[in-house]
């Protein structure tokens, strides 16, 4: 497979899960902002959560000032100058998959083809009603899930296939880890000073596992919950079995041997899993589960590297 | 719902002159006549949305950079009976064949510009005329890989050549597509015609393609070939797609190829992996840098080395810009008599040479009743129409022959033929041409039918789909007529 095709394929899966995940988080706030209606300084301190997690909450007030939600929902939805909003990221999906008709199914292309055609007629800065952001949305998400539909039941499982995957997994592991660091900041500086319960909730619902969790432990315990956003072996979003599953696959790309070249993604790999496996969050002083964060977070992104570098992805990205 | 128009002076590729639907469409015909407005209104939508969810879609160059557009589908077809097709495909294999050896001529021994049958300024100045590949082995000794030939109709209904694309025609996924798209919106209209299908032409160019081996090729191995890409912003990118997957070849761009020691490789994950055949779909300036145009980003540096020592075909060959411009159109009946030592079976539309001092004189006396075509143009750009053209683009197009008379040739207007379009619930006659796809490789193969191009703006003659121009399905039939 060339390089470059390898490349589109990682990236147009990396942000097809960003679309699908930032989509989630606006959809998620959305409707927690009616709930807290009345508590303005607990809205306004989640608003600044979920810009800070999309996007940047420093490019956000240079480009829009005072945060409104108006403003906040184009900025995470709509703005040019936000190179994470779901119009960009949907069309870098779309730019993607473009590239690479040739090896997906049409059928893929045809879907977000589907939905950038949609989007194409809302721009910045323009009117919306709040009705037309949630049937976006849903729209983001029903295209998602085909796409995954798609993926799943139409693709051989080869080396598109596997690189596809790869990218999904890893922005999946990256989204989680930085809900989490997002977090954790802010905690440090509210009122209470520590990560509480109902900050434990929030992070459920903004990496969509609420529903998981509250099958598995009764307890919204806000270390059991980090815990189980970080390490837990079947929850699909957990960082753990995102970095499990990558690594399955590279294994599988690699048929099961390790090269001169591939040693250092799986030294990265291993380093990463022992990590996220031993950690017991319990045990750990709020500052230390900071810099736990921080590192893994960064680690996934020095894989991130290292992964491209090992299949010449930087080059093909490099002449862009 | 379909009414009869008066054909007029044209010659209507379905009515006759009385109304009555020709022989070949009364089929089609009477279909045509049982369909309600609505259900050719939501058959008509459903058509034009389903080219724009597949993204089958070229880019058209504005102010403000490119934008994606559908080619406007029109469901009326041509039909064209088995016996005026049997008589076109000979034709245009005869054509082919001709340029051929002319390419291959000019480019080894010259014997048509020794034997005067062609002046030997109007090749070796010609701009498309590439001395960097003078002498250099073609795969098979064949220049043309596939050729894109525009037929129109005149007045009688007669097929005669306007146009010659052998360097890269464009269009050939619009033939399969607008099938495709006929067969799942309109399959009324099949029933009770049996037509040439389209299914087995794929495998008759990807052999044609597959055939091509450089001559430093390992014996018995299977050659690598890909697809040259200028990138999806390129305007035929849907074109180049379609042919990379459909004929199993990578779709590659010139940053993933390089050139080591003459042998040319493509990037992949796994390393550099060599290859033998490109079919590409960039221009022959675009091709390499170190030998053409160096401010070229799309190409790749070393090629044309790589592809004269043997080590890899390009396909179609470099250097055939210089059989398909307008000037050379001329002389191409000779080439047919010079070569094969036969008459053409398909004529050429009156040309007239304005570097010639007299047919200049006459020309420039007649310009509103006559079509001027800059020579190196194409897609209907620098083109005067002399019987649509205001005073003033008459004037310009005066001083531009004057200037530079070597650039521009003239042709009669000709009443092209028309097909009826349905577009905004109506149904209206429109000019029609045809482009015929000829692929070679050891044999040669006419794809049945074509590319029909519609002018969808009334009374224009402009096909083109940069300018507005649609598309249409083209059925050949088989045999004889089947009655009902």
């Amino acid at each position: 497979m060339l390089s470059r095709v390898a490349d589109a394929l990682y990236w147009m899966a990396r942000n097809g899960e960003r679309t699908e995940n930032n989509a989630h988080i606006l959809q998620v706030q959305l409707v927690k902002m009616l709930e807290e209606s009345g508590r303005e300084s607990v809205n306004y301190q989640d608003w600044q959560t979920v810009i800070d997690i999309c996007g940047s909450k420093s490019a956000y007030e240079e480009d829009y000032g005072e945060l409104r939600v108006h403003k906040a929902v184009d900025y995470i939805a709509f703005s040019n100058g936000n190179s994470n909003a779901l119009t960009n990221t949907l069309s870098y999906v779309r730019e993607n998959a473009r590239m690479t008709r040739d090896v997906i199914p049409n059928e893929l292309w045809e879907v977000w083809n589907d939905l950038y055609l949609h989007s194409q007629n809302k721009g910045p800065h323009t009117e919306f009603s709040f009705q037309d952001i949630h049937s976006f949305l849903r729209h983001i998400k029903t295209t998602s899930m085909t796409s995954t539909g798609i993926i799943d039941s139409m693709m051989s499982r080869d080396l598109p296939y596997h690189f596809m995957k790869i990218g999904q997994w890893l922005e999946r592991a990256e989204k989680t880890a930085l809900i989490m660091k997002v977090m954790l900041q802010k905690a440090k500086f509210s009122d209470c000073q520590s990560f509480s319960e109902y900050d434990g909730q929030f992070a459920l619902r903004l990496v969509n596992g609420y529903q998981d969790y509250s099958k598995k432990f009764r307890l919204k315990d806000p270390a059991l919950i980090l815990q189980f956003l970080i390490s837990d072996r079947t929850f699909p979003r957990s960082i753990y079995y995102c970095i499990e599953h990558v690594k399955e696959v590279i294994w599988k790309i690699e048929s099961e041997k390790v090269a001169h070249y591939s040693w250092r993604m799986y030294a990265a790999l291993d380093e990463l899993i022992a990590s996220v496996e031993a950690v017991c969050v319990q045990q750990l002083s709020f500052e230390e589960l900071e810099m736990f964060i921080a590192d893994i977070l960064n680690q996934c992104i020095e894989f991130g590297k290292i992964f491209s570098t090992t299949y010449y992805l930087i080059e093909a990205d490099a002449s862009r | 719902m379909f009414e009869p128009y008066k054909t007029g002076h044209y010659y209507d590729e379905m009515l006759q002159e009385n109304g009555e639907p020709k022989e070949h469409y009364r089929q089609f015909h009477s279909v045509l006549q049982r369909l309600s407005e609505e259900e050719f209104k939501e058959k008509h939508e459903t058509a034009q949305s389903s080219f724009l969810r597949q993204g089958i879609t070229f880019t058209v160059y504005g102010e403000e950079g490119g934008t994606e557009r559908t080619m406007p589908f029109d469901c009326v077809p041509i039909i064209i009976p088995a016996d005026a097709w049997e008589t076109i495909e000979k034709g245009m294999k005869q054509r082919v064949e001709a340029l051929n050896l002319f390419l291959e001529d000019i480019y080894h021994d010259q014997h048509i510009l020794n034997d005067g049958i062609i002046p030997r300024e109007l090749v070796e100045q010609n701009p498309y005329y590439y001395k960097q590949v003078s002498g250099t082995q073609f795969p098979l000794k064949n220049h043309i890989f596939l050729a894109g030939i525009d037929l129109i109709r005149d007045e009688q209904g007669t097929y005669r050549v306007l146009e010659d694309n052998l360097r890269n025609p464009s269009g050939i996924s619009y033939v399969f597509q607008n099938r495709f798209v006929m067969r799942q919106v309109y399959p009324e209209f099949f029933s009770r015609h049996s037509l040439c299908s389209l299914e087995d032409q794929i495998t008759h160019l990807q052999s044609a393609l597959l055939s091509h081996i450089p001559s430093n090729m390992k014996k018995h191995t299977e050659p690598r070939a890909v697809l040259l890409t200028a990138g999806m912003y390129n305007s035929a990118y849907y074109d180049h797609v379609f042919l990379a997957q459909q004929m199993n070849i990578a779709l590659v761009e010139g940053r993933d190829l390089i050139v080591k020691d003459n042998v040319v490789y493509m990037k992949t994950i796994q390393g550099l992996k060599r290859v033998d055949i490109i079919y590409r779909r960039i221009d022959d300036d675009f091709l390499d840098p170190t030998a053409f145009r160096e401010d070229s980003l799309l190409g790749v540096p070393g090629l044309i080395d790589a592809y004269k020592q043997g080590n890899v075909a390009i396909l179609n060959a470099v250097g055939n810009g210089v059989a398909d411009d307008k000037a050379m159109y001329t002389y191409v009946p000779d080439m047919i008599r010079y070569y094969l030592k036969e008459e053409p079976i398909i004529q050429n539309v009156e040309t007239y040479i304005l570097s010639d001092p007299k047919q200049r004189e006459w020309v420039l006396e007649h310009l509103h009743e006559l079509v001027v075509k800059n020579v190196g143009a194409s897609g209907g750009y620098d083109m005067l129409i002399g019987p649509h053209a205001s005073e003033e683009e008459i004037e310009t197009f005066r001083s531009k022959i004057l200037e530079n008379p070597k650039q521009y040739i003239a042709q009669p207007t000709i009443k092209l033929s028309r097909a009826p379009v349905y577009q905004q619930g109506n149904f209206y006659p429109c000019h029609v041409d045809l482009r015929v796809f000829v692929m070679k490789g050891e044999e040669t193969h006419v794809l049945p039918g074509g590319l029909s191009r519609v002018a969808l703006k009334k009374g224009s003659l402009v096909v083109n789909s940069s300018q507005g121009g649609g598309g249409k399905d083209t059925w050949v039939l088989k045999g004889v007529m089947q009655h009902a």
